[in-house]
């Protein structure tokens, strides 16, 4: 679908991104993550042509990208804005029309997204009559209304209402099942790594790992597991070995926990659940993942600490 | 374009929707109507006798022009050469107010000159102007043509007949048309600061909202600033449509109502006339209505609001697109919408010394700063205004067209400067505009 090819970018004297190459499949949730500055927004803009890029070439659906593909996309950006005193219709038609709909497919198309949000008497509303959250979703409606093959989401959580996140993570699931492309960023990445499918996490104008989120996981866990149980922390410890060490432990009630462990040298899970069964009363035994965040910790850390000793 | 043109038609609706629109459109006109109304109703009124001594050596009236007495002006003829100088200080010359001075080039370019010691109005300009017309005629029928004066007035030349100050010559200040072509580009300039103004508030609202990189998600920064300036030109030049047609009316009722005898002076100049009744009884009521005064004589009978509208716009629109652009690249550079309001000033600076340098063209039109005003795209749209009431001496009105296509050129440079700023502006947010950013934004 987009294929982003070592692409470079400086302001002025700054780079802001470094010979970034990635590739983005068709019908999937791709997520691009990092800390602020990192480069995100720049990429963003490049493939929305909002920027140049210095070097590199973007090739979208295998056509080298220009402005005619614009139409095929729908971005919404971190910074996002309407006008004040113009109604939701006037938005959706002026929006729509700039991404080449007709004025009948706007009507036709804003008439099914506001029955569907159940908001239908919004429509001669102005935007200054709207609360904040209602406004997120006149943003959100005048970015899908033209059905766009790709949609960018810059930061898409972010000011927004509970309520409304998850109202759009469903539309996002839904848009993606009738096989759109969608590419989320976000600096907190908890708040998006639960519906990407891939993800890409750049740091300081580079990409520094891609792939999938099972996969990345699974090469970067840590042997640890989680085992909720009731009973007494004394027995849990005493079953241990030297085996087995506790790396983190959380206390739920008197007798209730939730305890990781990882595991030493060749020892097997397996056998510490042999030696815990009949001293503790588990109800729950799972493999502790490495969240994206913790991913991206191990990855810069190292890097961060070398920069400081230096 | 179809982007622009979406851009420009939303910037057009919300203009000509706001409140101030509304109000612009209706004080406007009204106060225009009310000077002009003070003017016609204050001005001017005060009758004055005038003795003009005519110098004309070439002897080309043969010492004659009134066919009757006149009470407001008497002649005299000088005898032989007279130097302007020996007129403004000779003891004998003191007790004439003017000099009309005939030479015998006037048989050709029908120019010719009035030095006057004070400024006579409009209506005794109009007198002089048509009596020594009516005598040139008479001369030229009788020595030079086989037709008869009614037939000779329908191919005939008009007089030309120039003001000067005696004791300055070179001011030429005194011609009133002249005036109306400041008030032409003041009106350009007034418009063009408002609506600038407005562009730049449009543009940092658009960027302090944050609505900016959605349209940027649809069109280029190029596209959008070109939309914006059409879109808020398209509002301006609307506003000023309505200011035509409520002035317009304004002085068609003022006429009709409170200035009624008008109608039958301006019948005054039919040309199927008799020579007898123009000699007798027209030239009586034609002076007659003249009794109003200047401002009337020159708004309605002077001024080809046409013409001189026609050009307006020309030069109204390409000055817009000048200015405009330039707003826009300052609206886009700042940081907030407070921000950037320093590099509205020296614009401010500039269109006020495009106004000075409209009346510095009107004193001294043949100065060579008046010429490069003239020229200077930005000072050119009030210049212009003002040669071309005066009116441009036979052969040189290309140089109009001239100053046009510079305006234009350099509009179009302007636009590709000012849209580099534009485009490396519009997405910098929060920061403090400097004058390094605008010159590197030009770079790139």
């Amino acid at each position: 679908m987009l294929e982003i090819q070592k692409i470079s970018k400086s302001f002025y004297r700054k780079l802001a991104l470094d010979d970034v190459s990635l590739t983005i499949n068709q019908g999937e949730i791709f997520g691009l993550l990092g800390p602020n500055g990192a480069g995100k927004t720049t990429l963003i803009r490049i493939i929305n042509k909002i920027v140049e890029s210095d070097k590199g070439s973007i090739r979208f659906n295998g056509d080298l990208m220009t402005h005619k593909h614009l139409s095929e996309i729908g971005y919404l950006p971190e910074e996002r804005g309407l006008y004040k005193s113009m109604t939701v219709e006037n938005h959706a038609l002026f929006l729509g029309q700039l991404r080449g709909l007709s004025k009948a497919d706007v009507k036709l198309k804003l008439n099914y997204w506001l029955e569907k949000f159940n908001i239908q008497d919004w429509r001669n509303k102005r935007i200054e009559e709207l609360s904040k959250g209602m406004a997120q979703k006149v943003q959100f409606i005048c970015t899908v209304l033209h059905e766009p093959q790709l949609l960018i989401l810059d930061e898409p959580f972010s000011g927004f209402d509970p309520i409304n996140v998850e109202l759009i993570k469903q539309e996002l699931i839904e848009m993606k099942s009738k096989g759109k492309t969608i590419i989320l960023s976000s600096h907190n990445m908890e708040s998006v790594e639960a519906i990407c499918d891939r993800v890409a996490l750049i740091h300081e104008s580079k990409k520094i790992i891609d792939g999938k989120i099972s996969t990345l996981q699974e090469e970067r866990k840590k042997g640890e597991y989680a085992i909720k149980f009731r009973g007494s922390m004394i027995a849990f410890v005493n079953a241990l070995w030297t085996g087995f060490e506790i790396v983190d432990k959380e206390i739920l009630g008197d007798d209730k926990f939730i305890v990781r462990v990882k595991m030493r040298g060749e020892n097997r899970f397996d056998d510490l659940l042999k030696v815990l069964i009949g001293q503790i009363k588990m109800e729950a035994v799972w493999e502790v993942l490495p969240s994206m965040q913790e991913i991206f910790i191990d990855l810069v850390q190292p890097k961060v600490e070398l920069k400081n000793e230096k | 374009m179809r982007n622009s043109w979406l851009i420009a038609l939303r910037e057009w609706k919300e203009r000509i929707s706001a409140r101030s629109f509304l109000m612009l459109s209706i004080l406007g006109p009204l106060s225009v109507i009310g000077l002009i109304y003070m003017l016609f109703a204050l001005g001017g009124q005060t009758k004055q006798h005038w003795n003009v001594l005519i110098a004309d050596p070439a002897g080309i009236m043969e010492n004659k022009i009134l066919s009757r007495e006149d009470d407001a002006v008497s002649y005299s003829f000088a005898d032989g050469y007279l130097e302007i100088e020996e007129f403004e200080k000779g003891k004998r010359f003191q007790e004439f107010d003017a000099l009309l001075e005939i030479n015998e080039k006037i048989l050709s370019n029908k120019t010719a000159y009035v030095f006057f010691r004070e400024k006579p109005s409009m209506r005794m300009q109009t007198r002089i102007q048509y009596q020594a017309e009516r005598r040139l005629e008479e001369v030229l029928v009788k020595e030079f043509t086989k037709f008869s004066i009614s037939e000779f007035r329908k191919i005939k030349q008009p007089l030309t007949l120039g003001f000067r100050n005696v004791y300055d010559p070179n001011d030429k200040s005194s011609d009133l048309r002249g005036w109306v072509g400041l008030f032409y580009g003041t009106v350009i300039f007034i418009f063009i600061f408002l609506f600038g103004m407005t562009i730049l508030r449009s543009v940092s609202r658009e960027k302090s909202n944050r609505i900016v990189e959605v349209l940027l998600g649809c069109v280029n920064p190029k596209q959008l600033m070109l939309g914006k300036i059409i879109g808020i030109g398209l509002a301006a030049f609307f506003q000023f449509i309505i200011w035509v047609i409520f002035i317009g009316l304004g002085l068609y009722l003022m006429r009709e109502n409170l200035f009624p005898n008008l109608l039958d002076a301006s019948n005054m100049n039919i040309p199927q006339l008799s020579n007898e009744v123009l000699a007798q009884t027209s030239q009586e009521q034609f002076f007659s209505a003249r009794e109003y005064n200047e401002f009337v004589e020159l708004v309605y009978e002077r001024i080809n609001f046409t013409f001189m509208t026609g050009y307006f716009i020309l030069f109204f629109i390409v000055g817009y697109f000048f200015y405009g652009t330039l707003f826009a690249s300052i609206g886009a550079s700042s940081g907030s919408e407070s921000d950037g309001q320093q590099f509205v000033l020296p614009l401010i600076f500039m269109l006020c010394f495009a106004l000075y340098s409209g009346y510095f063209a009107l004193q001294y039109p043949e100065s060579s700063l008046s010429t490069l005003f003239h020229y200077l795209p930005f000072t050119s749209p009030v210049v212009v205004m003002v040669k071309l009431s005066q009116g441009y001496p036979i052969g040189h009105f290309y140089e109009l067209f001239l100053s046009l296509l510079l305006l234009l050129l350099s509009s179009l440079a302007v636009l590709s400067i000012a849209g580099r700023i534009y485009a490396n502006g519009i997405l910098q947010f929060g920061h403090r505009v400097r004058l390094k950013h605008l010159f590197r934004w030009m770079r790139y």
